[in-house]
């Protein structure tokens, strides 16, 4: 417990400083205003801006970019509540109940338990991750190659298992993932593989390039597709503060919401949006006001907005214990810190403990920024939304181009971002998701290498796999996701959860 | 029987992918499974995808309906090629002219842009991009048209 305390002492010892701080407000910033404008996400804005941070040290870099993912889970609540619009897909269940109110005139209220819910639940699951870090550090030095094999296998099930659509067309997409991985040099023996002749390929296909291409390119092309009518909700905000009855009601919303986000967060796969949609689905069923429901229920908002704010912590777990990423925002994480030359894995604790601790302070600082940004800014953040949208796409576009560009100096990732985002419109007719693929590119070199050392130092029998305990219990459970999802209740119950 | 054109055009592109990687693969050594040679991963994750896109296929034969959706090829290539505009424009005519470029064929894909605002965004593009990128950044890009 001691221990503890002086880590996290040494954490905001690093937070604290003036380029840290900084940088989370800037990320704090970006990810508002990302939260409240339709149309861009939290995975295209950090592919953006991954090759701007490259200057920065990694622990900067890694601050800045978790402020703009947690950032846009406060800030997609905003025209979620005010416009009956999702800034983001975690925000979607808040339109619910959340717009309902603000007809109702309290749409002050509902916005002020959206952030003081939102900064309980991260406050708690940032307790959380601090707690649980080192401990889970611990078991996973203990983990051979077969055990990391297993552990990456199931995670990538998970993935697949809880994304939106058809399990097994998203399983496709993991290994379709782990394929695109395999492009470039091998490590062990030096061979080119399926880089066709072409140097630039030889150190692998450019991870920006593909989440630019895929999130940043194609939400473009499918945004101009669809244009939307946006209005701007004339009646009044009205109070920021809760009346002694709201208060009442939301507290235990926020705490249910709390519990289920920080747990849901952790699961490979899971993530903001699905807990924000399974706390909806709790609170439906457990509140005293569940017939009020529709109608502007205080409850539908406290809860799913502290869920998805706690998923969008604990969603650090794996990566920085394991060094596993839990969705695709994790997955871009670890390409920041590969690319800043920090392998990601439960060594991290202990070799980079400015980054480890100081993340974890930046976070509740973070959180505590957003607070102020949020509140009492509001308008300002709705003013933002009438930018017309024939303004901004030029712009993301440009910034993507540069941004890919920096990478390597070269025109040639330009072009690969162009066709990715080919493939990536492509999938999105097709109802392929893009997010396992992000995930299987980013595991398919790290399983491959486990793998080949599993097989090598058990003299090549694969039954290594299922005699080691740990991995024996990461297959098992890997095939009980697999299993429970051919069940038709449960996978009617995730499509109605991730549907609605 | 109700065909889900979506997902069977998935499982033909995901066979397609996998037939095409199983084929490339045969330049790299296999290897034994104690000592894995190059081709080996490939081999195996390449016909994960050919089993995945069979059952894919295999599925969507009864679990449509669900029609191909219509492509915005307006939209979808003009915002490609005006990518393929700055690659070829960079190096040669500098950032701004790319930039001025980008935005003038991009915004052709908005039919509720007009000329004096494209020109305004393009404008303010260069400057921002200008402050951002070369000013506090300091990425090595060619500004102005090199001859």
């Amino acid at each position: 417990m001691e221990l503890l305390f002086s880590n996290l002492e040494h954490g905001f010892s690093v937070a604290l400083s003036l380029n840290n701080l900084l940088f989370a407000l800037l990320g704090a910033l970006i990810g508002t205003a990302i939260g409240v404008l339709p149309g861009i996400g939290p995975v295209a804005t950090i592919s953006l801006l991954l090759p701007i941070t490259f200057g920065q040290p990694a622990t900067t870099a890694i601050i800045m970019l978790a402020g703009i993912y947690y950032g846009a889970q406060y800030g997609g609540s905003t025209t979620a509540i005010l416009l009956n619009l999702p800034g983001e897909v975690s925000s979607v269940v808040t339109t619910l109940e959340g717009y309902k109110m603000a007809r109702n005139g309290r749409a002050g209220a509902a916005l002020a338990i959206a952030a003081l819910g939102s900064f309980f639940a991260g406050s708690v699951a940032t307790i959380l991750v601090a707690a649980s870090g080192p401990v889970l550090t611990d078991i996973a030095l203990s983990f051979g190659p077969a055990d990391y094999f297993s552990l990456m296998f199931l995670g990538l099930v998970i993935s697949a298992v809880l994304a939106q659509g058809s399990v097994l067309k998203s399983v496709g997409m993991v290994v379709l993932g782990v394929a695109l991985g395999l492009v470039g040099t091998d490590v062990q023996t030096g061979q080119q593989r399926f880089t066709f002749g072409v140097p630039e390929l030889s150190d692998g296909i450019g991870f920006v390039a593909i989440a630019m291409g895929m999130f940043g390119i194609c939400e473009i092309i499918l945004n101009l597709e669809r244009p939307e009518a946006r209005s701007v909700l004339s009646s009044k905000v009205g109070s920021l503060w809760l009346t002694k009855t709201e208060w009442k009601r939301a507290i235990p919303s926020v705490l249910r919401g709390t519990a289920v986000g920080s747990v849901l967060g952790i699961l490979p796969g899971g993530g903001a949006a699905l807990s924000s949609f399974a706390s909806y689905m709790m609170e439906r069923k457990m509140s005293r006001y569940r017939h009020e429901f529709g109608t502007g229920a205080i409850e539908g908002v406290a809860g799913p907005e502290s869920a998805n704010n706690a998923a969008s912590q604990t969603s650090f777990i794996p990566l920085l214990t394991l060094g596993i990423p839990a969705n695709a925002v994790m997955a871009l994480m670890v390409g920041a810190l590969i690319i800043q030359g920090i392998q990601p894995g439960p060594r991290m604790v202990e070799s980079q403990p400015d980054l480890f601790w100081g993340l974890i302070a930046s976070m509740w600082i973070g959180n505590l920024m957003l607070l102020v940004i949020n509140l009492p800014m509001i308008g300002m953040w709705v003013k933002l939304l009438q930018v017309p949208y024939r303004y901004l796409y030029p712009s993301i576009l440009i910034f993507c181009l540069i941004g890919v560009y920096s990478l390597n100096n070269n025109v040639f990732d330009v072009y690969l971002t162009v066709v990715f985002g080919f493939i990536g419109y492509l999938c999105a007719k097709l109802k392929l998701e893009g997010a396992p693929l992000l995930i299987g590119f980013v595991l398919g070199p790290m399983m491959e290498e486990h793998l080949r050392r599993a097989m090598l130092l058990s003299r090549g029998d694969p039954t290594v796999f299922v005699e080691r305990p740990i991995s024996a219990t990461m297959l098992a459970l890997a095939a009980l996701a697999l299993a429970a999802m051919l069940l038709p209740n449960i996978r009617k119950g995730k499509d109605k959860a991730l549907s609605e | 029987m109700k065909i889900n054109a979506k997902d069977a055009a998935s499982a033909c592109l995901l066979i397609l992918l996998a037939l095409i990687g199983l084929w490339l693969n045969q330049d790299h050594t296999l290897g034994t499974a104690r000592r894995m040679g190059p081709g080996y991963m490939p081999m195996l994750t390449f016909v994960v995808l050919l089993i995945i896109g069979i059952g894919v296929l295999g599925i969507s034969l009864f679990s449509g309906p669900d029609p191909l959706e219509p492509w915005a090829f307006r939209e979808l290539i003009l915002i490609l090629v005006s990518m393929i505009v700055f690659g070829l424009l960079l190096e040669q005519a500098g950032l701004f002219v790319s930039i001025a470029a980008t935005v003038a064929v991009s915004a052709l894909a908005d039919r509720t842009h007009k000329p004096l605002g494209v020109a305004g965004c393009a404008l303010a593009l260069i400057v921002i991009c200008w402050w951002v990128f070369i000013d506090q950044l300091d990425i090595r890009v060619p500004i102005w048209p090199q001859f």
